[in-house]
């Protein structure tokens, strides 16, 4: 081996061992640092590929008008959004109105956000929202839907931020059951296929016995998820060795995901 | 030099690609993946260090914007897909002479077989980190299918950057087919 082949392994070797050393909070630095970087490309990536879907699905109308069309439908979202997110505690503190002293009904402060990538790895479930640090995001922050819960916040540079869907084995979201005193954490399974991803609620007794139809809702748990948001439907319950297992069908359709809504505290 | 630069942007364009190409549905989510054909093709075009460059600078971008920090934890940490990239480079460097005598298809097989071996190492890291090597044929699909695509783009590949080796007058490939 030259001398130069010799010493390009080294100074390679050497900024390996640098990077080999990055802890998660370095990680996550480097990973924001890159995203601020490339965010302008993801961006017109984004446009790019709407773009294009457009002439595919041969729909054409006049610039003006869809801008106008799309503020409106992200208004008319936002609006539904919050309504949910209304009926949500509202549902959540009768539930617990007996067991708890009256708290203040409260409402989600939501920031606006738009998809403008998907996972690009076979192994996590994620997408890119065009808000970032700028726009009051942080890290583990729940994002939403009208329909319910998304996912958390991973990732956020200044502009843009990833977010770990709940449909992802690694996001864990403590929930109860609706009508029932049932508590467990929903996670989603590690290799899902088809457009339609299954959530387990874990950890449930084995007398649990849920029924089809019933909504599972965030407990508040844990910190990063605020209670009252529905996270799911069961489909189906099963008794292990050692707990009960219910299967749920997300409430959000997670493979058609265009606008969110990151939750940055209660009003 | 500038073919070598060229390819460090294509490798930064794939990799955003990736993002907004959808997955096969009827192919059991398949990943399409881009990147690893480029860096294999790089592997077998450039001299020793320009190949670990390429390959340095390919794992930097994949770890940056693939691999999730969740709760305060790393499931794969930065610099391994450097190092996956580096050794699986390095093979394919080792037989280029094989490609320089115009067997580019054991060239487009490996890298098929490349691609899969990063999708598997990196599905037995963060197996290892969640403690439970789970191996169903669903896995298995989810690694065998980008091999298989990449096995299938990698000939259209080679011949769009073997032509633009020649539009940039790149002739390191050429001079040593002369030599040997």
């Amino acid at each position: 081996m030259s001398r130069t082949n010799v010493i390009a392994l080294l100074i390679f070797g050497a900024i390996l061992a640098y990077f080999l050393s990055f802890g998660p909070e370095s990680t996550r630095k480097f990973k924001a640092g890159v995203y601020q970087l490339l965010a302008p490309f993801f961006s017109s990536g984004s446009g790019l590929q709407k773009q294009l879907t457009s002439v595919r699905t041969g729909l054409k109308s006049l610039d003006q008008l869809e801008r106008e069309k799309s503020a409106l439908q992200v208004e008319n979202r936002a609006l539904h959004a919050t309504n949910q997110a209304l009926r949500d505690v509202e549902h959540e503190v009768n539930r617990l109105r007996h067991a708890l002293n009256y708290r203040e009904r409260s409402v989600f402060k939501l920031i606006a956000a738009e998809v403008i990538a998907r996972d690009s790895s076979t192994w996590w479930r994620t997408v890119t929202i065009n808000r970032g640090k700028r726009d009051g995001v942080e890290p583990d922050t729940s994002v939403v839907t009208d329909e319910g819960l998304v996912g958390k916040t991973t990732t956020v540079s200044d502009s843009i931020s990833v977010v770990l869907l709940i449909s992802d084995e690694n996001c864990k979201v403590a929930a109860s059951v609706e009508g029932s005193r049932e508590q467990g954490i929903v996670s989603g399974e590690r290799v899902t296929t088809g457009l339609n991803p299954i959530l387990d609620l874990n950890f449930l007794s084995k007398q649990a016995d849920l029924k089809p139809g019933q909504k599972v809702y965030t407990s508040g748990m844990g910190g990063v998820f605020p209670s009252g948001l529905l996270v799911g439907v069961v489909k189906s319950f099963r008794v292990r060795e050692l707990d009960g297992q219910a299967q749920l069908a997300p409430a959000v359709d997670l493979s058609h995901l265009e606008d969110v809504f990151v939750v940055t505290g209660r009003k | 030099m500038i073919f070598f630069l060229l390819l460090l942007v294509l490798v930064v364009i794939a990799q955003i690609a990736e993002f907004f190409i959808p997955v096969l549905p009827w192919f059991y989510d398949a990943h399409v993946y881009i990147v690893p054909v480029i860096v294999f093709y790089g592997a077998m075009a450039l001299p020793f260090p320009f190949m670990l460059a390429l390959a340095l600078w390919a794992g930097l971008l994949l770890d940056a914007l693939t691999v999730q920090v969740i709760g305060g934890k790393v499931e794969i940490s930065m610099g391994s897909s450097i190092l996956l990239y580096g050794v699986l480079a390095g093979l394919m460097h080792g037989l280029r002479p094989l490609f320089a005598r115009g067997h580019w298809e054991v060239h487009c097989i490996l890298s098929g077989i490349g691609t899969s071996l990063i999708v598997l190492m990196q599905y037995l890291m963060i197996a290892f980190r969640r403690g439970s090597p789970v191996f169903t044929r669903e896995v298995w699909w989810q690694i065998g299918g980008p091999g298989l695509i990449a096995m299938a783009i990698a000939p259209i590949m080679f011949w769009f950057l073997q032509w633009m080796g020649r539009m940039t007058g790149y002739s390191y490939i050429f001079e040593r087919e002369r030599v040997e």
